[in-house]
């Protein structure tokens, strides 16, 4: 029998109105998000209202009190206690609904092989280049999809890697982004995240970004063909999106044959 | 042959002379040193096409007077921590 306003009862009513929306296939999907800072913690929000279930969250920082103007779900508190990320994250969004929420506090060149290719999706909130090289490649060879996410100030951009049938990350560096890794390395003489000291950044384009990535992660649950194949590029200070074409590099070595 | 490249981060335009058989990994890395960017990463948007770093000009198909960008490819999305 059909109550009025019985299926405001349901918090996923309102998706599931979307003829594609299936409830189970989402709730059961692994989902690895790697980073959990501000675009972690947007699309981590967006996955668990989106019905995920599963979800592992990977980031070896803590919280600092800059985080909080783009981080949902760190408190002052946190960064006071320095508490990690993945764990504070882990635990908030257990506060939402019933969801299975596991994390690693380590970089995610540290994490298992083993482990990492039981993931049906992995989305890269990650803020250096070597990082997003390393899920890129072994997402890549588990035929993973992979949805990397990325801000610069007021500009931001989706990647949407599907094995084999688009390109990778890899597929459109050049020497510029050698030059990021170098420096990096060249700076602290450790593996650890550069910051351009005037870069700003903001969460109404973390959002929108983070947002993105996990409307990409639901269309490929669902098996639909309509996702970016390629990249979706936001420029804020210029009212500016396009998804832009990138090509399979040959020489890219996740392509080599 | 003439290109023109610009910056999206800042409306700059500037006329390079290129050969055929430069690559766009060459053209990115003038007009960065000639704008004097900060370090990060950088790719060529031409029309809804990002040209790949090792392409020619010619495999590009670039012709004389095109007007390509110079954009951003973001790095960020987590918090960043300075470290010095």
């Amino acid at each position: 029998m059909l109550r009025v306003g019985e299926s405001d009862k349901d918090m996923l009513a309102r998706l599931k109105l979307y003829e594609w929306y299936d409830e189970n296939r989402v709730k059961s999907q692994k989902i690895l998000l790697v980073g959990a800072g501000a675009l972690g913690n947007e699309a981590a929000k967006n996955l668990v209202l989106s019905g995920y279930k599963k979800i592992t969250i990977v980031d070896m920082d803590h919280v600092v009190h800059s985080n909080l103007s783009r981080c949902i779900f760190f408190r002052s508190e946190d960064a006071d206690k320095k508490r990690y990320k993945a764990k504070v994250l882990a635990e908030r969004l257990a506060e939402i609904t019933d969801i299975s929420v596991d994390y690693y506090i380590d970089k995610v060149q540290n994490i298992d092989e083993n482990v990492l290719k039981e993931y049906d999706i992995v989305l890269g909130c990650l803020d250096n280049i070597e990082a997003r090289l390393h899920i890129n490649a072994h997402a890549y060879y588990h035929r993973m999809p992979y949805i990397d996410g990325a801000t610069h100030g007021m500009i931001g951009k989706v990647q949407v890697v599907v094995p084999p049938k688009t390109p990778c990350l890899q597929c459109g560096m050049n020497i510029t982004h050698s030059k990021v890794m170098e420096k990096r390395f060249s700076c602290t003489g450790k593996d650890v995240s550069y910051f351009e000291p005037n870069m700003p950044s903001d969460i109404n384009t973390t959002s929108i970004i983070a947002a993105i990535q996990v409307q990409e992660a639901l269309k490929i649950t669902h098996g639909m063909e309509n996702y970016i194949k390629n990249v979706f590029y936001y420029d804020g200070n210029r009212n500016f999106s396009s998804v832009l074409q990138i090509p399979i590099n040959p020489s890219c070595p996740n392509h080599k044959k | 042959m003439n290109i023109i490249v610009k910056d999206a981060e800042t409306g700059n335009r500037i006329t390079m002379q290129v050969d055929e058989d430069n690559t766009i990994e060459e053209v990115i890395e003038e007009v960065a040193n000639y704008w004097k960017k900060d370090a990060g990463a950088y790719v060529i948007r031409y029309g809804k096409k990002i040209l790949q770093a090792n392409s020619s000009i010619k495999e590009a198909n670039l012709q004389d007077n095109d007007v390509i960008e110079l954009i951003p490819d973001p790095e960020g999305g987590s918090c960043y921590r300075k470290i010095f």
